[in-house]
């Protein structure tokens, strides 16, 4: 035993890096993983699509049946049961109000009960306006029973103490405000579902035996989400346009990040200058560059001014504008490659530091000229950083954003950032904004996948 | 240069076929070196002088940006007129106030959460150790703005919608997956040796880590704090969706972008800049920690 307690001990885990990264991982799980799912959730989950009906008017009850939203029914009965305090701001409640009352019966027997308030003539209120005595009313039709129940509970369900004629006097004690629930039956694929269901999701029509189902209380998985993104008319054009862009870019942008870093590789004594210079964008934002990228192309911008100073036009070009889609592409190709390169520059950069400075050398040495340098030393020992920087281009690439705003007005030139802003900011559709950003998740994995899977074949085919 | 001078053997045991390959290794270096330069240069201009329009646009009067054709000299006449109605329009200081609360939660937050992540990649070698460092970097490679619509709605649900307290929490969650990243490689640019040769001399690990770690690492703290910083006031996308009243600048900016004016876009692009220029400049030495440990 005790050489199995030395065994233990000598492996004992060290729980302090654990401790270290719980922050971390709590942190992300709140605000990354759970949003993520609530996220693809919200893209393929319609709330409020069905509405549950029960057996019995009690929420407690068993399920009866389910019925979509916005079907027509068939009102069959009707009932009052107590509802909680907290679900009085409900929307559209149809509730009533009931008496707690002390009356005397026909046979003169004291009895205290419940009776709905509207068989009830309030005669007396208090100073705060509830009602403290009254009446019974009388029923005027001749088919009703002449007699008021009164019921030992706030429940229709509730056993009948006794019944009162009109007009007998009544002490009002107590009253609480119950809601109506209603037996409907509607008709779902050929089938007929009836049950009970608050009076809250249905919208009664005028003839009092008929309604409609206007919201639903449970979910249900749908496309019509997806379905309302993919029809959507500007669905096709941001998609071609992100992806236009990304194919334009992101090679313009690899070639000149590699440049830059051979620039700032080859400079000791100049590359804190141009570290400094070619890093900025890294810090400007999309919109900034947007701006500055417009006061370039606007009609009275820089560009025309300078094509008008070398007397190359006699009037303003109109670059931005929705006939010239194709410069408004223009311009976000160049605002994205100025703005965005840097990311690259600085990845490639570091990539060619890990290089060991031998092995440029010897290629030096063995008579390389700077291209064949490039291309069998450089570039093939900077594959892994390129990988990574591809990735990270394309997936920021595809949240491209305020720049196609500033530049292209939002709906001229559009992308799929910019739909998944305009169906929340400005649609309010939250499903379909949601779709969009799933849509846009799902872009990002399968390029990722796409980059991983390619680099790694090429490996297997060079050896 | 330095480098040749030391791979050079002692001139009397050359042969002339060798002197005759540095002399060429020698032309071609400097031919490289001059090429280097140019091309730095050319690419400097192509960054730098979209900045000296936008800067000259901000610093003159707003009847010379309505001006056309504009003149090739810029900064003329120099004027605060047009910086100063930018920042006189409506929501442009609570919006500056906003951005500045919100980056500075989010650098306070990201830095006390990420910092013993970072140590503990660093230092610890522990089961799921390369699990969390590849499940950090996926996260870091997911497109991570679009978090800001399901949040969005959980915030509208919880009563939190529209704070700039909700967008901080946001934007850590935007920069905590770098953070950790380049606070683990600052970590490991400190020997281990040295804690441990506190520890000799007697210090409890905390005490070692507080006289002798945390002294070398701010510097490399405050850079990714820095960045953070940049990060969290650059953002548009989550600003704009998760805030209504409480915008920050740049979602002030793009949601009045179609009402106004062209000097107030210039200005408001120009302020939107300076952070980046001034900070850049502090942490360009950094940024290396920062996007090469990515690699790795």
């Amino acid at each position: 035993m005790p050489s199995a307690i030395g065994a233990k001990s000598r492996k004992k885990t060290n729980w302090a890096p654990y401790f270290l990264i719980v922050p971390t991982l709590v942190y992300l799980a709140l605000f990354f993983a759970w949003p993520m799912a609530q996220g693809l959730l919200l893209a393929v989950r319609e709330e409020g699509a069905l509405l549950t009906l029960r057996p019995e008017p009690q929420s407690s009850s068993a399920i009866a049946g389910r019925l979509p939203r916005g079907t027509r029914v068939n009102i069959l009965d009707q009932q009052a049961n107590l509802i909680p305090p907290d679900e009085l701001s409900e929307a559209n409640l149809v509730t009533e109000v009931w008496f707690q009352i002390r009356a005397e019966d026909a046979q003169g027997q004291p009895v205290e009960g419940w009776t709905p308030g509207q068989r009830i003539r309030v005669r007396e209120v208090d100073d705060n306006g509830a009602p403290l005595a009254g009446t019974v009313r009388p029923i005027l039709s001749s088919t009703a029973d002449p007699l008021t129940p009164v019921y030992a509970e706030p429940d229709g369900n509730s056993a009948i103490l006794t019944a009162l004629e009109s007009p007998t006097p009544v002490q009002i004690l107590d009253q609480a405000t119950l809601e109506v629930w209603y037996r409907i039956s509607g008709e779902q694929d050929g089938q007929i579902v009836e049950g009970w269901a608050q009076s809250r999701y249905i919208q009664v029509l005028s003839e009092l035996t008929q309604g409609r189902i206007d919201r639903g209380n449970t979910s249900m998985l749908t496309t019509r989400h997806i379905q309302r993104m993919v029809s959507d008319r500007f669905f096709w054009p941001a998609v071609r346009t992100t992806l236009l862009l990304i194919v334009l870019i992101i090679p313009v942008q690899f070639v000149l990040a590699i440049i830059m870093a051979l620039v700032v590789q080859a400079n000791p004594k100049g590359s804190g200058f141009f570290l400094y210079v070619f890093s900025i964008a890294l810090g400007v934002s999309d919109l900034a560059v947007g701006i500055v990228w417009y006061s370039i192309f606007t009609q009275f911008g820089y560009l025309n001014s300078l094509l008008q100073g070398l007397g190359l036009i006699d009037t303003p070009i109109i670059y931005l504008s929705a006939r010239s889609q194709q410069w408004i592409l223009i311009a976000v190709w160049l605002a994205e490659i100025w703005r965005a390169t840097a990311i690259v520059m600085v990845i490639v950069v570091a990539g060619l530091q890990a290089i060991s400075r031998e092995v440029l050398e010897a290629a030096e040495v063995f008579g390389a000229t700077l291209w064949q340098r490039i291309r069998y030393v450089i570039l093939p020992l900077l594959r892994p950083s390129l990988q990574v920087a591809l990735i990270l281009r394309t997936i920021l690439a595809f949240q491209v954003f305020a720049v196609v705003i500033v530049l292209g007005g939002g709906d001229i030139v559009t992308v799929l950032a910019n739909e998944t802003y305009r169906q929340y900011y400005d649609l309010r559709n939250f499903n379909v904004a949601a779709a969009y950003a799933s849509f846009i998740l799902l872009l990002s994995m399968v390029s990722a996948i796409f980059y991983l899977r390619a680099v790694r074949t090429q490996e297997e085919v060079t050896g | 240069m330095t480098v040749t001078a030391d791979t050079q053997p002692a001139p009397d045991q050359v042969s002339p076929e060798v002197k005759a390959i540095h002399r060429r290794m020698l032309r071609r270096r400097r031919f490289s070196r001059a090429l280097s330069y140019l091309v730095g240069i050319l690419i400097s201009l192509w960054v730098l002088i979209p900045i000296l329009f936008i800067t000259s646009m901000a610093l003159t009067t707003p009847a010379e940006v309505r001006s056309f054709p504009k003149g090739v000299l810029p900064l003329i006449p120099l004027s605060f007129d047009t910086l100063e109605f930018f920042l006189r329009s409506r929501g442009i200081i609570p919006g500056i106030i906003n951005s500045v609360v919100v980056a500075v939660i989010t650098l306070v937050l990201s830095t006390l959460i990420a910092a013993p992540a970072g140590y503990a990649i660093s230092r610890f070698v522990f089961r799921g150790r390369d699990a969390f460092r590849l499940s950090i970097l996926a996260v870091r490679a997911f497109p991570i703005v679009i978090l800001s619509i399901p949040l969005a709605v959980v915030f509208i649900n919880v009563g939190i919608y529209d704070s700039i307290f909700a967008l901080a929490l946001m934007h850590t969650a935007l920069a905590l997956p770098t953070t950790v990243l380049v606070l683990s490689s600052v970590f490991s640019s400190i020997p281990y040796e040295l804690e441990e040769a506190a520890m000799v001399f007697g210090c409890s690990p905390v005490q070692a880590f507080r006289h002798v770690v945390l002294p070398l690492v701010l510097p490399g703290i405050a850079a990714a704090a820095i960045f953070t910083f940049v990060l969290s006031w650059n953002e548009v996308f989550a600003a704009t969706i998760l805030t209504i009243q409480n915008r920050t600048l740049p979602a002030q900016v793009l949601v009045t972008l179609n009402q106004s004016s062209e000097p107030y876009q210039f200005a408001g692009g120009f302020f939107m800049m300076i952070p980046a220029l001034i900070f850049i400049f502090f942490i360009r030495r950094y940024l290396f920690n920062m996007w090469g440990q990515i690699t790795k």
